[in-house]
């Protein structure tokens, strides 16, 4: 069967909500007073975050349509780890604690609606045809960061898939690169659920608009966060998540980023 | 004797360039590919055919770029090579630390500056203290690594040191660690790799065979996704490159897009540990 496509000039996307609620609750209003026709999350619902119960209701009651991450796929299946891609043994120190986390407060049903969300999603921007995914085309757990996504790369993932954009998220860190005059383009859209490891303790999302050429705006939303940094030490999560939250610097899961990114954090 | 199984080939991800064969300025005890100074078994790569290789390549969609040895920073073309590589992909130069200088340090600071992707510096170390790895890699050989890291970190080159769990315990990572930040270093970067039964710490061992990968996905190996080029071939793991057995294609990448023979007891410990010599 065909796969159905939507038809949008003006969407919304985030990703990596990792059990935040209240940045999601702030990106769905943000958007909302966007003008945002469609709102789309590229998964990782889970992991990090203080609240994975609250987040996959929140996406359903706004009709966000949702692709799945490698935490989702972990954690419908029961698998063993999250399958983050981490080969570092302090990221996967913390990625442990996480995920045990996430799997103990996942509902049974949302587990199961987490097994039905679809690897990848197809819309039309107007006339561009756009895809997206979780970690990149080919890999749910793969990273494209900004230093390490060739155009070489870009362009063979746009020709094996028949698309003009690519939309990832994974590694957290939002980018946009046009190829070609932008006749392609790439996009991370970044993590609502943590920061961007910059300073501030904002998280970004993307709206994507169609007019008619591709445009991409990134979008900064300030959240409560202190709330959340004060429940991650309420549950008894590392001290190093909720200082994340308040000063936007990452402190764990950072073993893995490329030199050029790393660079920009503190730690 | 039972055929080896093999590996599928699924992309080009990496390319590996063997730059300087097996030419190096030390001779370290469990050395990989038996580098050293005195004759060395591999020939160095033409700068041209390391070019044609990038090219190549780039054209396929290649994700990263590694070069290796040997030690590296004896080639005479290296940064021209490493700068033209930036140019394709994030590159990774694997160094035993012990040639850089502040003017070649400067050097790859400024095409790291000017790249629009990331240059990785690889530094080994086999132990944290001084004694145990000098012990491995020879005299003097700590003091001057861990001037390189200095100097790298000194230019915002954040190295990454690579260690081997030869001399190491359970503890070997955070120790490394913790001589980083020691050093001053606030961004202490570590990648540890088990030791490989190949090249100077080679062992007699067991070997794959079919029916140890019955329910596993091959395409997860390294190798499905990794080629070598070396001067005399192409091959599709940077331990074996210089084998006759694991040799691909004796001349361009095109001929060596095909699956690779699981045939050597090296190939054991990367099933068997699923270990990436990729950065991450």
């Amino acid at each position: 069967m065909p796969e159905r496509v939507s038809e949008r000039r003006r969407v919304a996307v985030f990703g990596g909500v990792y059990a935040n609620a209240e940045a999601l609750a702030a990106v769905l209003a943000d958007a909302r007073r966007r003008d945002a026709e469609a709102v789309y999350c590229l998964g990782d619902l889970g992991g990090f975050g203080p609240h994975p119960e609250r987040v996959a209701p929140l996406l359903r009651a706004h009709g966000v349509e949702v692709v799945r991450g490698n935490y989702d796929e972990a954690v419908a299946a029961g698998a063993a780890d999250c399958n983050c891609g981490y080969t570092d043994p302090r990221d996967n120190h913390y990625a442990r604690i996480s995920y045990a986390y996430t799997v103990a407060r996942t509902p049974a049903g949302d587990r199961a609606w987490l097994a039905t969300l679809p690897g990848h999603r197809r819309i039309a921007l107007g006339p561009h045809r756009v895809l997206m995914c979780h970690g990149s085309p080919r890999r749910i757990n793969e990273f494209l960061w900004e230093s390490t996504t060739p155009d070489g790369l870009v362009r063979r993932f746009l020709a094996e898939h028949a698309a003009d954009v690519v939309l990832c998220t994974h590694t957290g860190l939002a980018w946009h690169r046009a190829l070609d005059g932008g006749a392609g383009h790439a996009v991370n859209v970044g993590a609502i659920g943590r920061p961007a490891n910059d300073g501030t303790p904002d998280v970004w999302y993307a709206i994507l608009t169609a007019a008619p050429d591709v445009h991409v705006e990134f979008v900064r939303v300030a959240y409560d966060h202190e709330t959340v940094a004060r429940a991650i030490e309420a549950e008894g999560l590392p001290q190093e998540f909720a200082a994340t939250l308040r000063t936007g610097w990452w402190t764990t899961c950072l073993e893995n980023l490329p030199a050029r990114e790393r660079g920009r954090g503190r730690f | 004797m039972s055929v080896a199984p093999q590996a599928p080939f699924v992309a080009l991800s990496s390319l590996w360039l063997l730059v300087t064969g097996t030419l190096c300025n030390l001779r370290c005890a469990h050395c990989l590919n038996a580098s050293g100074p005195d004759d060395p078994w591999l020939p160095t790569l033409d700068a041209a055919v390391a070019r044609r290789a990038l090219a190549e390549a780039e054209a396929l969609g290649v994700r990263e770029v590694y070069f290796t040895g040997g030690e590296p920073f004896l080639h005479r073309e290296i940064l021209p090579l490493v700068e033209a590589s930036l140019g394709v992909a994030a590159t990774t130069v694997l160094t035993n630390g012990t040639v850089m200088t502040d003017a070649l340090a400067d050097a790859l600071a400024g095409l790291a500056r000017g790249a629009r992707y990331s240059l990785e510096i690889r530094v080994s170390l086999d132990a944290p203290d001084p004694e145990t790895n000098d012990r491995v890699r020879g005299r003097g050989t700590w003091e001057r690594a861990v001037r390189t890291l200095r100097a790298l970190d000194a230019r915002g080159l954040l190295p990454i040191v690579t260690a081997t769990e030869i001399a190491g315990g359970p503890d070997t990572y955070a120790r490394f660690r913790a001589l980083l930040t020691g050093l001053g270093i606030t961004r202490p970067r570590v990648k540890i790799l088990p030791v490989f039964p190949v090249g100077r710490a080679l062992a007699a061992g067991p070997r794959l065979h079919a029916t140890d990968l019955d329910g596993f996905d091959r395409a997860t190996l390294q190798c499905a996704e990794t080629r070598v080029v070396a001067a005399d071939g192409v091959y599709a793991c940077p331990i074996l490159a210089g084998l006759p057995g694991a040799r691909l294609s004796d001349g361009g990448l095109a001929a060596a897009l095909r699956p690779a023979a699981l045939y050597h007891p090296a190939c054991v410990t990367c099933h068997r540990t699923g270990a990436t010599c990729r950065n991450a």
